[in-house]
């Protein structure tokens, strides 16, 4: 067909041609959509080739991606890094005032007429060259000390789950501000094309423990594309990947054929730059439903892996397994991979529920570091272990010889991070001889996550996003570099 | 980015718009956005006099000599030469904080602006809305006022309007824009025949007088409420707001005045004789969410709800960022921290408590029937009515039967009786032992009860009566309940743990070594004041020990018992006798007459004026209930069914939470914004920058909503109308629709939004005649077509150049599906629905139970029906951008990502309407395969396809039916997707064909967009 055989035929295709200058081709559309910078809406202006925000990264990036290991309901430090040997001299004495320094408690211990110290029911041992000490609840953790940063002193405000917890994803105690991960989709992009950037897994062992919530990988006043996207184990790792029964890929494939022609005629039509943003949508989703199967097929690996990660590795849906996928999601270059493992937040029990919350996750998080840096990505992948809070050393509940509990505890609480640009062999900051509070090189929320952006080649306080007037970020109006946990 | 490159178009616009700089439009959003942070109303960031956001401040003589603006001369104006230097020390804003420096366009602008004489302006919208002069109508182009102010800046832009649409295609766009749903082939082929000069006018008529309407307006507005069906925080368990959701709807659909529907939603609980229904419109400042973790501090929380009202209402009514002037003054609007705290104080007047109830609505919340139960209530306490007039014409038969009585057995009370022990004597207690009453007693916190019991205490004494608890240790620690002495003070109590109990204590100890009657009674209500205590059948004064429930009381497996002790050494010392349990709440006539402890023959014995009220009463219900055989006996009992039935009744209505200014508490500024840094006292009162209150109004509440809606109130109506206006053409005349404040945006037609405005409020605030104006414009009637020329002057429409074209909400995306499919439920309001969801998201997240999805009719209910659970929000509505309601939001977004075609192609919703949408192609849509796919692209998009379309529609059409002719089992599996039957008179292979054909249909970009 004579494509100029008519005027009208003639100014579609200078319509198209005019398009084709402005926004981008198809492909590069659905490339960045995936991520996805709206390009139909603004050409080249301020975005580049993968989605992220033109003069990012603002210096040369030791990382390129995170993997964080949400250990959610607050590990008990003194339990498992914050060593305290004169706990056991001061077992069932009360906590003395002079410690406790007028902190305010949960109110399921306020009323609690005594605050008995608690010494840990766990053997410690320092490991590695760089003499960090480890619970024996820890074994795998402890064997990879001298690749790690325990940083001793974090400290955060919130006494409670919900806003602790959404302090360490978007920098802020309240609902609505963007988590970490739709900061750095945004800023950053995407490395890969065909898989989201932000990806997000959960699990939980013998206990459920706290719930979690979808805002926690949510985009908050960031536009939706940039939520975290949950990977679930079972049948539709994405949900609804996969094509409905009695339609296959090959069915999809045509579908997709027809609806591009038709969706195109009316691009002819309307010249709406959004219906080929569209059309590229649909093809990213096609693309989605091969690479995602692939990605979570672990038949691949050998059987030395599933040695590496524990036996639960060949589990779906068991942190190790979700620790074994996030490898192969680094690999394929997702920029912000996170877990949560819920849990930890042991009021009662510590004895036992504690060492079968390690079982789940101790060699598996460990077997990570480890395959990330013999396949050389840990240099350039940033893994950060931890929780939203630590626990009091006073007990909770009843204090007898067997058990003992262990309320929220803001003060102080241990996390450990490694990889791309930390310090590895580190151990930074101190507690009192308590672990009650920070007597040096305190760290906050603010401080960890400038750090942790600077790593990715991000000054924290140049990744901005104007809403209601103001421009937002990651770390407010706070947030210093640490240096010292700096390679 | 569309911001930015809104700017662009805007900047480029300026440019071409003469150089005339204006200073809202042009300079105060760069002052605004660059400057204001360190030199604006934030008095803790000025370091110096200077400051932009006031003229006084603006021209001071400046510390280090010289003015920073100098009208008319740039080069001795010292801003320029600070925002311009290189020196980076002396470059303003300062780079060594992070700033970012200004473009050179901005330094063109403020050049400019001072050239031209530094002319300074009030910011526009704290102006009072006059009604600008309506331009005059050119060409003949315009329809209505509106349609005059486009033309004017289209003119000004060199441009030109679209062709108007075709009717077909307005059809559609104000359905979907109206009712949030497609116009039926049929009402769309009624329109296009008919010749009528009020054709379109019709057409809006019967769209806004159809019950869809107030449900598509609730779209937005239940995201601008916070509405959800959970309270949101780590439990995030249910509540019940719907009725508020209801109200709502109703409200929009009778047009209530928006005046109106301000004040009732503010303050309707405040108004005299407030009905019902304006105490449940108040809900809307309860939808915020409510935190029931166990181990909150409650004043942390309680501020935050406060916040929250402060910050929702801000921005609904007057596009204000209050929030950001919480902790400090706002760094860029004339709003003081202490002015913020004066809205707060408005709003902390609510008797609510930190710590929400875990489970279910917290106080203050209303019974609130339905208008279908208020029936039924009516009807049966008019039954009652009569019933009680019938026994009193019959009191002559009574008192002479009752003289003549002579009862030989003892009467009991022993209506709704669970339980009763001890009846035969006192049984002792010595301190050693307990007595196991079995499995009884088995209450939450839920359930109405009371317990009777005689006790004669040793001694003064703290031991429990009887209890059905797991405490050890202490006694009023542990889970359950139970009926105690405290140092001789009747005490009861329902509990979890420390922090976690309904627990009340008498005032004045039982005497010891004396028989006393004990009657408590709980009404349910899982709060103390629905506790009572009787002694000797009188109500006595209780103490309240803790009024702070959270979980659901969680029952030991210990047996009901009486008379235990914290340990098991030390036990009750005493007699108990005649221990009863009830399973609902004994009035207090009831608990008198319970404590009468002579039978009824004794009593029969007295003469009349010997016996007590309470005795006289027990022996006439006695004969009432046994004795008395004729219709006086009938009578009383049908009276006493009646009683029972109408509270069973009434504990089966929904409640909703609503406001209440009950709490008389002082406010104070908070430091830092934090619960426990109070500051000065501050009294409620509005921002000096805007109007005061008018003279001789409440200075409460009321007082604010009727300020907000008053003429001279210069932000509700320009707010207001251009919420409609993004409503309709997917974004605002000003598009920061949040933010009316110096960091929104310029409107693009700042004349427009005041005549819009002004004629709102003059029309007496009638939003239905608002939105008929602007469906029947010129403007919204333009056809929705980009040209190159468009694409490259106004590509966001902002210059309403053409019609919007813009995605259909996240609701109209799944209700069109179920429209054409034919599967919609057009039932309006009651409880949320749970439509279907992929398995498994609330147990992988959540301690919930796995998601069941509802069946029959309510899978198919509207989308603004769905449950709403907010920390797991419903998938396939947040994909589509809907809102999260964990805060405030009207802004409409819009994305286009991979996620939502792979919920259109595979989620069983849009599955199994593909279905539907295939049956009905087979059996209404004609005889031959173009006729069906014709109407099945018309059910869809209000057009018939064409001829290269229809193409494209058949030849995938045949391939399906090929495919599924060969692989008849694959028909069978597509066509088994989601729960509604599916016709078995068609072939399976045709069907399924026809099924995906139909998908297609559905995931047409131009199905899922108003054009």
């Amino acid at each position: 067909m004579d494509l100029l055989s008519s005027p009208e035929q003639a100014l579609k295709l200078t319509r198209r041609r005019f398009f084709g200058r402005s926004a981008f081709g198809l492909g590069t559309a659905a490339l960045a959509s995936l991520l996805g910078r709206d390009l139909s809406a603004a050409p080249t202006l301020d975005s580049t080739e993968n989605g992220g925000l033109p003069g990012l990264p603002h210096h040369a990036p030791k990382a390129k991606r995170v993997i964080y290991l949400f250990q959610s309901g607050g590990p008990a430090q003194m339990d498992l890094f914050d060593y305290k040997p004169l706990l056991e001299k001061y077992q069932n004495q009360d906590l003395p005032d002079s410690i406790r320094g007028g902190q305010r408690l949960t109110g399921m211990t306020a009323a609690q007429t005594r605050f008995p110290v608690a010494a840990s029911h766990f053997k410690f041992q320092q490991h590695g060259q760089s003499g960090a000490w480890v619970s024996e609840l820890l074994p795998h953790t402890a064997k990879i000390v001298d690749k790690i940063a325990v940083l001793r002193s974090m400290h955060t405000e919130p006494i409670n789950h919900d806003p602790a917890i959404t302090f360490l994803q978007t920098g802020h105690q309240l609902a609505g501000r963007p988590s970490m991960g739709s900061w750095l989709a945004y800023g950053l992009g995407s490395e890969n094309h065909n898989l989201p950037a932000f990806v997000v897994m959960t699990s939980y062992g013998k206990t459920k423990g706290q719930p979690l919530y979808s805002r926690l990988w949510g985009s908050g006043f960031l536009p939706t594309r940039y939520a975290g996207v949950k990977f679930r184990s079972g049948k539709d790792p994405v949900l609804y990947l996969n094509n409905p029964e009695g339609f296959d890929q090959d069915d999809r494939r045509g579908f997709l054929d027809d609806l591009s022609e038709l969706n195109r005629m009316r691009y002819e039509e309307m010249a709406d730059p959004e219906i080929e943003t569209r059309i590229a949508q649909y093809e990213m989703a096609y693309r989605m439903q091969s690479s995602v199967p692939e990605l979570t097929d672990f038949s691949s690996e050998p059987e030395e892996t599933f040695q590496l990660y524990g036996e639960d590795s060949r589990k779906p849906g068991t942190y190790a397994a979700n620790c074994l996928l996030a490898r192969r999601l680094s690999e394929r270059g997702v920029r912000f991979i996170q877990l949560f493992h819920r849990g930890w937040d042991t009021h009662a029990g510590v004895p036992k529920r504690l060492p079968e919350q390690c079982q789940d996750t101790d060699q598996a998080s460990a077997a990570l570091v480890l395959d990330l840096e013999r396949r050389g990505l840990l240099d350039d992948t940033l893994v950060v272990w931890g929780g939203e809070f630590g626990r009091t050393v006073y007990c909770q509940g009843t204090l007898t010889a067997e058990t003992y509990g262990r309320d929220h505890h803001p003060r102080c609480f241990t996390m450990w991070a490694a990889g791309g640009g930390l310090k590895p062999g580190l151990v930074y900051g101190e507690t009192d001889e308590y672990s009650y509070n920070v007597v040096k090189d305190p760290l906050n929320v603010h401080d960890l996550h400038a750090t942790l952006l600077h790593c990715l080649g991000i000054d924290h306080r140049q990744l901005t996003y104007k809403f209601q007037g103001r421009n937002f970020r990651l770390t407010d109006v706070h947030g210093e570099l640490v240096n010292a946990i700096l390679a | 980015m569309l911001r930015s490159l809104c700017a662009l178009g805007l900047l480029a616009a300026l440019a071409a718009s003469a150089q005339e700089v204006r200073f809202n439009r042009d300079v105060r959003p760069i002052l605004s956005d660059k400057c204001f942070a360190c030199h604006g109303p934030d008095a803790g960031n000025r370091s110096t006099p200077l400051r932009f956001d006031s003229r006084e401040g603006a021209f001071v003589d400046l510390l280090s000599g010289g003015k920073a603006i100098v009208p008319g001369d740039p080069a001795q104006s010292k801003l320029i030469e600070r925002v311009s230097s290189e020196d980076p020390v002396r470059r303003m804003p300062p780079s060594y904080k992070g700033h970012a420096k200004l473009s050179e366009r901005e330094i063109a602008t403020l050049t400019r602006w001072i050239e031209q004489g530094a002319e300074w302006e009030g910011h526009w919208a704290f102006q009072r809305v006059e009604r600008p002069t309506v331009p005059p109508n050119g060409e003949g182009w315009a329809r209505d006022p509106i349609d005059r102010f486009v033309a004017r800046r289209l003119d000004r832009e060199d441009m030109r309007p679209t062709k108007e649409a075709d009717r077909a295609t307005w059809a559609r766009r104000a359905t979907l824009d109206l009712t949030g749903l497609p116009p039926t082939p049929a009402e769309v082929d009624a329109f296009v025949a008919d010749e009528s000069a009020d054709a379109y006018e019709k057409v809006v008529d019967r769209l806004l007088a159809s019950p869809r309407y107030g449900e598509r307006m609730a779209f937005r507005w239940l995201e601008a409420a916070r509405y959800a069906d959970t309270n949101g925080y780590q439990n995030d368990q249910e509540r019940d707001m719907w009725r508020w959701r209801d109200w709502v709807i109703e409200a929009y659909n009778k047009n209530l005045p928006f005046d109106e529907f301000t004040v009732w939603q503010i303050a309707g609980d405040l108004l005299p004789n407030a009905t019902l229904e304006q105490r449940i419109a108040s809900g809307f400042n309860r939808n915020h969410r409510g935190n029931g973790e166990a181990g909150i501090v409650p004043e942390e929380y309680h501020v935050e709800y406060v916040v929250d009202r402060v910050e929702a209402t801000s921005m609904v009514w007057m596009g204000l960022t209050m929030g950001c002037a919480r902790c400090h003054d706002h760094k860029y609007d004339p709003l003081t921290q202490k002015e913020f705290y004066q809205l707060f104080a408005y709003f902390n007047q609510v008797p609510d408590r930190g710590r929400y109830f875990k489970y279910g609505n917290t106080p203050p919340f209303v019974q609130a029937p339905t208008a279908e139960q208020a029936e039924k209530l009516a009807a049966l306490d008019a039954r009652i009515e009569k019933t009680e007039a019938t026994l009193q014409g019959l009191e002559g038969d009574v008192a002479r039967g009752l003289q003549a009585w002579q009862p030989v057995q003892p009467w009991s009370f022993d209506e709704s009786l669970l339980f009763a022990t001890f009846g035969e004597g006192p049984r002792k207690f010595e301190g050693k032992d307990f007595a196991d009453l079995g499995e009884e007693g088995g209450y939450s916190f839920y359930d109405r009860l009371s317990i009777g019991v005689r006790v004669r205490p040793d001694e003064i004494q703290t031991a429990g009566l009887v209890a059905k608890s797991s405490a050890k240790g202490d006694l009023f620690g542990g889970k359950g309940w139970g009926f105690y002495l405290d140092e001789g003070r009747p005490r009861f109590r329902m509990g979890n743990g420390l922090d976690d109990s309904t627990d009340v204590r008498a005032v004045k100890p039982l005497p010891v070594g004396a028989w006393s009657h004990l009657t408590f009674t709980y009404d349910g209500s899982r709060l103390t004041r629905g506790m009572k205590i009787y002694v000797d059948g009188r109500p006595v004064e209780l103490e309240v020990v803790e009024d702070h429930s959270n979980n659901e009381i969680t029952l030991p497996k210990t047996p009901l018992r009486a008379g235990v002790g914290p340990e098991m050494t030390d036990l009750f010392r005493g007699e108990l006798e005649d221990l009863r349990l009830y399973d609902r709440d004994l009035s207090a006539d009831e608990a008198a007459v319970l404590a009468v402890e002579e039978g009824t023959p004794a009593l029969a014995a007295l003469a009349a004026a010997e016996r007590s009220e309470a005795a006289g009463r027990k022996l006439r219900w006695a004969y009432l209930s046994d004795e008395a055989s004729g219709p006086a006996g009938e009578a009383w009992r049908e009276l006493r069914r009646l009683r029972l039935a109408r509270q069973e009744m009434t504990d089966g209505f929904p409640t909703v939470m609503v406001m209440s200014d009950a709490a008389g508490r002082q406010t104070h500024l908070l430091k830092r914004g934090a619960y426990d840094a109070p500051g000065e006292a501050v009294e409620p009162g509005v921002p000096a920058v805007l109007p005061p209150l008018p003279a001789g109004g409440p200075n409460n509440r009321l007082g604010l909503a009727e300020w907000l809606v008053s003429r001279d109130n210069p932000l509700t109506a320009r707010v207001t109308v251009n919420r409609f206006w993004q409503m309709l053409f997917g974004q605002g005349i000003v598009e920061t629709v949040e933010d009316f404040g110096s960091q929104g945006s310029w409107p693009t037609h700042p004349e427009l939004l005041d005549w819009l405005a002004a004629e709102f409020m003059e029309s007496g605030w009638d939003t239905k005649a608002l939105l008929k104006r602007i469906v029947l414009s010129a403007t919204y009637r333009q056809g929705s077509q980009l040209t190159p020329d468009k694409l490259e002057k106004d590509p966001q429409n902002k210059l309403l150049s053409r019609g919007p074209r813009v995605r259909l909400p996240a609701e109209a995306v799944r209700d069109q599906a179920l429209a054409v499919a034919g599967l919609l439920s057009e039932r309006v309001g009651g409880p949320s629905v749970k439509p279907y969801q992929p398995a498994g998201l609330w147990t992988e997240l959540s301690n919930w139970e796995e998601y069941e999805h509802d069946k029959g009719g309510d899978l198919y209910r509207r989308s603004l029906y769905t449950f709403w659970k907010r920390t797991i929000a419903p998938p396939s509505m947040v994909a589509f951008d809907a809102a999260p309601r964990e805060t405030c939001v009207v802004r409409e977004t819009r994305t286009n990502t991979p996620l939502q075609a792979l919920g259109l192609m595979n989620d069983v919703t849009y599955v199994e309407a593909a279905r539907k949408l295939g049956e009905r192609m087979l059996t209404e849509g004609g005889s031959d395969a173009e006729a069906r796919l014709d109407y099945g692209f018309r059910l869809a998009t209000a057009r018939e396809p064409g001829q290269a379309e229809l193409a494209v529609l058949k030849r995938g059409l045949q391939r399906y039916q090929q495919r599924y002719a060969v692989h008849p089992a694959d028909a069978e599996k597509l066509l088994s997707q989601g729960d509604s039957p599916r016709s078995e008179a068609i072939e399976p292979a045709e069907q399924a064909a026809y099924a995906a054909v139909a998908s297609l249909i559905l995931n047409l970009d131009e199905a899922i967009t108003k054009e």
